[in-house]
């Protein structure tokens, strides 16, 4: 046997290599947050309704959490003839409207002390010499020492000419010490060649590690709380598998209709806006084996892994299905239909529900088909994982007892009301033996705060800090477009997809794609 | 809702809370601990507003224990004893859980763990909370014993001196004190001073409050003790909480200075002063923040265990 290596030399190469640790920070020390170091965010696109609704707001509740720097600054940058204080009192309309903790005035002044605006189209140099300028004036003002964050709110063909002007404007790079990142939001292109390409334009001009692609869906609550139920508890694990698991669904159902979006929407479909990387993500945080810590590095591997082990079926007529909206009743609202919608051609062959199966090849999942389903002008909004398990092996009852007992299901509901339902066989009160479905909920909205952050305060927290583990990576990108292209391309050889009235969960259709294999979809 | 109970017991409480639960179609289930506050009379109201804000966080079931300080029984010509009175507050009184107030008479006053058992929320967390003057040791308090974690509050209490010194010497991990509490803001703001360039030592820092302020003390322990530097306590005659903090590295000085109640101006070198909002902690976020966390404190622990001696506080 090998002697064991002296400890001496590896530790004191080690210590070198250490970066400066501050001592006030002590891992120990659960009660001090993380606040972000100095920096600005810069937002393009700051005008659009992301911004307005979700962005500023956050930034603002970010600061009255304490959570920001003393020296931080946010810039806007837009085509409106706008000056700084013209922009601060749009930024505080947005606020006011729509922030989620109360207005305090000292907040705002300490925040607005350091709003900036730069107006410019995207394809202007000289706007963007007067953005260099004004984050070189913050860095001197207001101390954000060169760290800067670039979110990118803007419709992804702009993307390339916005980091190439970044690049020539030397914004994007920084001094040593210094950051620079970027923020950007879905979709990472339409297909696979597609993302790519827009992978290659946006790390010729930052490095891998500095660019951020959101997925709102991460920075929820409950998504972080599946890994917390899975790898924090000792009783759901065991049954995590095929020998207990009948199928997964994974639903992600809005009540709204394609809204102002159609120049974006048609074309791309729900499939393309949804699946490839919401429930994708989602299908792979359910899936995967335990990472051996919450690192990024770690759980990107785990996520990275699954979803290389996802298998498309090849009988796509029967496995997946496709809709389109029709007039309907929306609840107690008249609406009107996909193809009748402002800016949407009457011909259009643009899904608006869109269903898969999905299987993975592992010996965990061997022979469970996940179903993922989304649409648009569906029942109601929600979003939920049910995994649904098999029926006992034997009932041990009168057949007549066990009749209205469906299958055990664990359902993750993600969105709204936030929080966690067992459902499970129970007898019912009386003298005769009957077994029913009944429910046990857990609401995350009252075990602990009404207040749980909003997903964007979260990440773009986590931005700020430079802390990855909620951002997926390129690789993950890629691979959600690899389940998702042959799917996109067998769709495109048909016709128009089936319609289903406003309102309903979905087309006939996809009921029977899952009738055909003794299935239903659960009622969210 | 305010309901009384003068001349009640423990199960009719039980069942009227129960009661209330079904009226209301709520479960008591998702309580995530219960709250028993050991106050007086005079404190009860602050107390419980502070508790109902902060069971908005942490939904709780709050039991409000008011001892009284004669030992007298209550009791009627023909003999009958009434020894307790109580109060169950609900919906737009209480925060998002109950509320229970307990008047205990007579003997008693000698028996109130066994008086709140029986109320208690089942399989979760008992945090005791002293919003005034603590018992003499938390941890041998008949409340105090049964408690996952105690939270006492030795700065408003009657001799914060004198009561922090009882508490120091008693302490147990499970014990902490809401002086410490109220400098988060404060570390976190003084840690963050440290995550900006030159990454060099501190040299000495000085902690700047109002006379005999024992969060400015604790401050100062937990400076000297991870920075390893002489630390000096600097008393402002007109300040009434901590008024500011140095720190010194090779490149000169670094000052937060609070001259108002939420305003702190931070002073770096060879950088224009910048102002922030601080907004002085209320005693509901500081309950809130004890709430958050139920394991022991180490970091507390070691400050005041090694920390507290290694600042020269004035006489």
């Amino acid at each position: 046997m090998a002697e064991p290596k002296p400890a001496q030399p590896q530790a004191s190469a080690q210590q070198a290599s250490t970066p400066w640790h501050n001592p006030l920070r002590d891992s120990r020390d659960l009660r001090l947050p993380r606040i972000a170091g100095p920096c600005s965010l810069v937002i393009f696109g700051v005008t659009g309704d992301l911004s307005k609704k979700k962005l500023l707001p956050a930034v603002y509740d970010l600061a009255n959490r304490g959570l920001l720097p003393v020296n931080f600054g946010l810039v806007g940058f837009g085509r409106r003839d706008w000056t700084n204080e013209q922009f601060a009192a749009f930024v505080e309309e947005n606020v006011r409207a729509h922030s989620r903790t109360p207005f305090n005035e000292a907040t705002w002044k300490f925040l607005s002390g350091g709003i900036r605006f730069v107006q410019g189209t995207f394809d202007d140099p000289a706007a963007f010499q007067r953005l260099s300028q004004t984050v070189s004036e913050l860095d001197s003002e207001r101390g954000t020492q060169g760290n800067h964050a670039f979110y990118m709110s803007v419709p992804p063909r702009a993307f390339p000419t916005v980091s190439k002007m970044l690049r020539d404007s030397g914004l994007s790079h920084s001094q040593s010490g210094a950051w620079r990142r970027v923020i950007i939001e879905k979709p990472f292109g339409h297909d696979l060649q597609s993302a790519k390409e827009l992978d290659r334009v946006v790390s010729d001009v930052f490095d891998p590690g500095s660019v951020f692609r959101i997925d709102h869906y991460l920075g929820k609550e409950t998504v972080q709380n599946l890994l917390a139920l899975r790898f924090a508890n000792m009783m759901f694990e065991p049954i995590w598998n095929a020998n207990y698991v009948d199928h997964v669904q994974i639903t992600m159902a809005e009540d709204i209709g394609i809204g102002g979006r159609a120049g974006y929407y048609d074309g791309i479909g729900a499939a393309r806006d949804v699946i490839q990387n919401h429930l994708l993500q989602l299908l792979a945080l359910t899936a995967m084996e335990e990472p051996v810590s919450f690192s990024a590095a770690d759980l990107t591997a785990e996520k990275t892994k699954v979803l290389s082990a996802v298998r498309v079926p090849h009988d796509l007529a029967h496995t997946t299905a496709r809709g389109q909206y029709a007039a309907g009743w929306q609840g107690s609202e008249k609406v009107i239909g996909y193809l009748d919608e402002k800016g949407i051609d009457p011909n259009s062959r643009t899904e608006t529900y869109a269903a898969i199966r999905l299987d993975i090849d592992t010996r965990r999942w061997a022979g469970v088909p996940f179903y993922l389903r989304t649409g648009k002008r569906l029942g109601k909004r929600v979003t939920e994982i049910a995994v649904v398990f098999k029926r006992a092996p034997h009932l041990p009852f009168e057949q007549t007892a066990t009749r209205e007992l469906g299958q055990n299901a664990v359902v993750i509901r993600v969105q709204p009301d936030e929080g966690i339902t067992l459902r499970f066989g129970a007898k019912v009160p009386g003298t005769a033996m009957e077994v029913r479905d009944v429910s046990m909920d857990f609401n995350y909205g009252s075990s602990f705060t009404e207040a749980s952050p909003e997903a964007y305060e979260r990440l773009i927290l986590d931005v700020l800090l430079g802390d990855p583990p909620l951002f997926p990576t390129t690789r993950e990108v890629e691979l959600s477009w690899e389940i998702l292209d042959p799917i996109e391309q067998y769709w495109a050889t048909l016709g128009q997809p089936q319609p289903y009235r406003a309102g309903t969960w979905g087309p006939k259709e996809a009921d029977e794609m899952l009738a055909r294999e003794g299935r239903m979809w659960r009622m969210p | 809702m305010i309901v009384e109970m003068p001349d009640s017991t423990t199960s009719e409480i039980s069942r009227k809370i129960d009661q209330l639960h079904e009226e209301r179609g709520e479960s008591a289930q998702s309580r995530v601990l219960t709250l028993i506050i050991s106050t007086t009379d005079a404190e009860l109201e602050n107390a419980l507003e502070a508790a109902n804000a902060a069971s908005r966080e942490h939904p709780c079931r709050i039991i409000a224990v008011v001892p009284s300080s004669s030992r007298t029984p209550i009791v009627d010509d023909d003999g009958t004893c009434h020894p307790l009175d109580a109060q169950v507050r609900f919906g737009a009184d209480a925060g998002a859980g109950e509320c229970i107030v307990l008047h205990p008479h007579g003997g008693l006053n000698d028996h109130l763990d066994t008086l709140v058992m029986p109320l208690l929320v089942p399989d979760v967390p008992i945090v005791a909370w002293w919003p005034t003057n603590p018992p003499f040791n938390p941890s041998a308090d008949s409340l105090g014993r049964m408690a996952t974690a105690r939270v006492t509050d030795a700065l408003r209490s009657d001799s914060p001196a004198a009561t922090f010194a009882e508490l120091r010497e008693n302490r147990t991990p499970e014990d902490t004190d809401m002086s410490w509490t109220r400098l988060t803001v404060w570390r976190a703001l003084v840690a963050s001073l440290l995550d900006r360039p030159p990454y060099t030592p501190v040299l000495k820092a000085t902690v700047r409050s109002g006379p005999a302020y024992l969060p400015a003390y604790l401050l100062a322990a937990w400076l000297a003790l991870t920075l390893k530097v002489p630390v000096t306590l600097e008393t402002d005659p007109d300040g009434e909480v901590v008024t500011g903090v140095s720190l010194w590295r090779e490149d000169g000085e670094m000052s937060l200075d609070r001259p108002h109640e939420d305003k702190c101006i931070i002073s770096l070198p060879n950088q224009k002063p910048q102002t922030l909002s601080v907004p002085r902690r209320t005693l509901e976020d500081c309950l809130s923040e004890e709430l958050r966390r139920l394991d022991p404190d180490e970091i507390y622990a070691e400050v005041v265990d090694k920390g507290w001696d290694l600042v020269r506080r004035p006489a």
